[in-house]
């Protein structure tokens, strides 16, 4: 077989990976908190525990994730290659890293100066994202919606990171701003405007590829992202403005627009050609099912007045959208996508004369469906400790750490599987180099 | 350079992935000189674009009003 890969330009493996294997890490730290947490913390979205807690997952988690998995898929999917990527996503990483801690320090501390750093990493490392990946993205043919649909993303990552700047200033008293306002119009950006237009982008190519499933209709591709955004600036002007009633009918379009992409997707799952499920399409389901459920919480919270005085509500969407959402999604892209590359790179490593192992032996299957497993009880605990908080809360902290611990584990398993087989292919290339 | 005097096809449209990529590049390791192999794929291959840039083989892609890309690969040296 031919040799796959140009090393001048594509990504090494250790420019994804490094952020693969951070961003368990931020969500064992928030599962940590939430463990040391005392029930009452559900009681608010606005104590400094929810919004560390928020953050660990989000520009954590989440960020880690999605960047790194960019790195790779913008020369997969679109054909857009990022100039010097080892070096940017080492400097990348670093401030992206540095910055989440500061944030969760800082909404801890309330320390005005854990802010303004935090701001400046955060903003510094996304700026270098937006600029490299904007530069290769530019001028390319729009062969397909992902293409447009990426640039779109990048948009509502940016409206995010400047919308966080400004209520970091705030937040560290040198500014005067409607503060919930503002918060609600980065939480919609950052997890609409970004979120899903991301997953969207994506999904529209990864999901008939891996699932084997038919496409997405080309009138939903064409028009989904437009639409979002359109929604975003529309109902985020009104919010500032306090158009109270204005707000809530654009905020209820827009979650139902955003509702469209979970059902296609269920709809199309339901016509795959595959006999049988793999962890990665179950987890895609569960994602799906858990957006709907949160835009259901969402609306029920805004619209109906007994539901909206249970004051864990917007904990419980949190859940559904953050854990049952993002991260199940994530965490089943991460099993394509990590095997992969590692796949990809042995094979090019053995140049032809060594055959790389299969993809499916890179992580061994039963331990991802455990780690499946795991999650989707860490979900179902979570879910469970917004109504017995008492009761529930610590458990489902716990199995939450282990549900990502456990992702660590798998996700070291295959890079320990990569630097096996490089050792053993460098041996073989060592022994036919001495009898030729 | 044609889709119809191709001397080989390989219609990758409902394989998973990596499995277009591997057939593909296993074909054009007995591709001889002055053959033509015709990939029909879902989508545009980038991965193989590289591939084949980087092995010396010159494509042409086409895009069918269906949404099947044809890639027609051939040795650059031809």
């Amino acid at each position: 077989m031919q040799a796959l890969l140009s090393f001048q330009q594509a990504p090494p493996l250790a420019a994804p990976v490094r952020f693969f294997l951070t961003a368990p890490l931020f969500a064992i730290a928030g599962g940590l908190l939430l463990a040391w947490s005392e029930p009452a913390v559900l009681l608010s979205r606005w104590t400094p525990t929810a919004l560390a807690l928020t953050h660990l997952l989000t520009a954590g988690f989440m960020l880690q994730v999605m960047l790194g998995a960019l790195f790779q898929i913008l020369p997969v999917v679109a054909g857009a290659h990022i100039t010097r990527p080892l070096l940017v996503a080492r400097l990348v990483h670093a401030a992206l890293t540095a910055g989440a801690l500061l944030l969760t320090a800082a909404f801890l501390s309330y320390e005005p100066l854990a802010f303004q750093l935090a701001v400046s990493l955060l903003g510094a490392g996304v700026a270098l994202f937006v600029g490299a990946a904007g530069r290769a993205l530019y001028g390319l043919p729009v062969s397909s919606p992902t293409i447009p649909g990426l640039k779109l993303a990048l948009v509502g990552l940016s409206v995010t990171v400047c919308l966080g700047v400004l209520l970091a200033i705030a937040l560290a008293g040198t500014s005067v701003l409607p503060l919930q306002q503002l918060t609600a119009v980065h939480l919609a950006w950052g997890l609409i405007g970004w979120g899903i237009n991301l997953l969207a982008a994506v999904g529209f190519i990864v999901v008939p590829m891996f699932q084997m499933t038919p496409s997405y209709p080309e009138w939903f591709t064409r028009r989904f992202s437009w639409s979002l955004l359109v929604l975003l600036t529309a109902w985020g002007s009104v919010e500032l403005a306090g158009g109270a009633l204005a707000a809530a009918a654009f905020a209820a379009t827009l979650v139902l627009v955003a509702a469209a992409f979970p059902v296609l997707t269920l709809h199309l799952q339901r016509r795959s050609r595959r006999a049988r499920f793999d962890a990665s399409q179950r987890y895609w389901r569960v994602a799906m099912l858990s957006l709907l459920l949160a835009g259901a919480t969402c609306l029920a919270g805004n619209a109906l007045t007994e539901f909206s005085e249970w004051q864990a509500w917007p904990w419980l969407c949190g859940i559904l959208l953050l854990v049952g959402g993002f991260m199940s999604v994530m965490n089943g892209m991460l099993y394509k996508i990590v095997p992969f590359l590692v796949w990809m790179h042995l094979q090019n490593l053995g140049g032809g004369r060594f055959i790389a192992p299969s993809m499916n032996k890179v992580i061994a299957t039963w331990q991802i469906e455990r780690q499946m497993q795991m999650h989707c009880a860490s979900l179902c605990l979570l879910v469970a400790a917004t109504i017995w908080p008492e009761w529930v809360l610590r458990p489902a902290a716990m199995v939450f750490l282990l549900a990502n611990a456990w992702l660590l584990r798998n996700l070291l398993a295959a890079t320990s599987f990569f630097h096996q087989h490089r050792e053993r292919i460098a041996a073989l290339t060592t022994t036919a180099t001495g009898r030729a | 350079m044609t889709g119809k005097d191709a001397t080989r096809m390989i219609d990758a449209r409902g394989l998973e992935p990596p499995e277009p990529m591997v057939r593909t590049l296993d074909a054009l390791d007995h591709l001889e000189s002055g053959d033509e192999l015709l990939v029909l794929l879902p989508r545009e291959p980038f991965p193989l674009y590289r591939a084949l840039e980087i092995n010396g083989f010159a494509w042409r892609t086409t895009c069918l009003p269906d949404g099947t890309v044809e890639v027609l690969i051939r040795h650059q040296t031809q």
